[in-house]
């Protein structure tokens, strides 16, 4: 599911980001799915230093929480949970399916972006509320969508 | 989006009602009006705009190139 900046910018807000984040399901078979996608795409952390041994698998996945990581595909972001919302389930109630380039996916929705960024509430978060609160209340009136 | 949900979002972002998410987004600095060229998209465009706001430097660059 489309989380953080990039799930802003589908919902239509004007907000750029470079990195695209995801809330993933901690199942062990979603696990195996996610290393096994990504795997084609050399994953590896983020900041690290390039000789620290890193492999993106199941077992990893299992031991971590949430990952920053530079791929072939370009930053991504995999996150377990999801702040003032929670895990994958939580996350998902509050999201809403859009079609991107002709696939359905899961985008976290205005609502669920303000209370996740409410909660987070470090200065980068706080400053981008007001644009998303505007933008819920413009769809509101206009039902836009 | 239909012309009249247009004109209304029109409306809403240049007069926000006092008081309104709209307003005090406004006064905190946001453009407003870049709701609209981004609601006129869909979801598909939309991911593609995140990605083309990096276009304007190949095409500076190659703009560079061909004036070489």
């Amino acid at each position: 599911m489309v989380i953080g900046g990039a799930a802003m910018g589908l919902q239509g807000s004007a907000h750029l980001t470079r990195d695209i984040d995801f809330c993933y399901a901690r199942t062990a078979k979603n696990m195996e799915r996610l290393a096994k996608a990504l795997e084609p795409f050399h994953p590896v952390l983020r900041g690290a230093p390039p000789d620290l041994p890193f492999r993106f698998d199941v077992k990893t996945i299992g031991n971590g929480l949430n990952f920053t990581l530079s791929t072939d595909l370009g930053d991504l972001g995999f996150l377990g949970e999801v702040s003032g919302l929670g895990s994958f389930q939580e996350v998902l109630a509050a999201s809403d399916v859009r079609n991107v380039g002709g696939v359905d996916c899961r985008v976290l929705s205005l609502e669920g972006l303000i209370k996740s960024k409410t909660a987070a509430g470090r200065p980068r978060d706080l400053y981008v509320l007001p644009e998303l609160r505007a933008l819920s209340e413009l769809k509101r009136k206009t039902g836009l969508d | 989006m239909t012309r009249d949900q247009e004109k209304a979002a029109l409306d809403l972002v240049t007069n926000p009602p006092p008081g309104s998410e709209l307003a005090k987004a406004k006064e905190f600095g946001v453009d407003l009006t870049l709701f609209i060229s981004s609601l006129r998209r869909t979801p598909t465009e939309r991911a593609r705009s995140l990605s083309e706001g990096a276009r304007i430097f190949q095409i500076a660059k190659q703009t560079q190139l061909d004036e070489k």
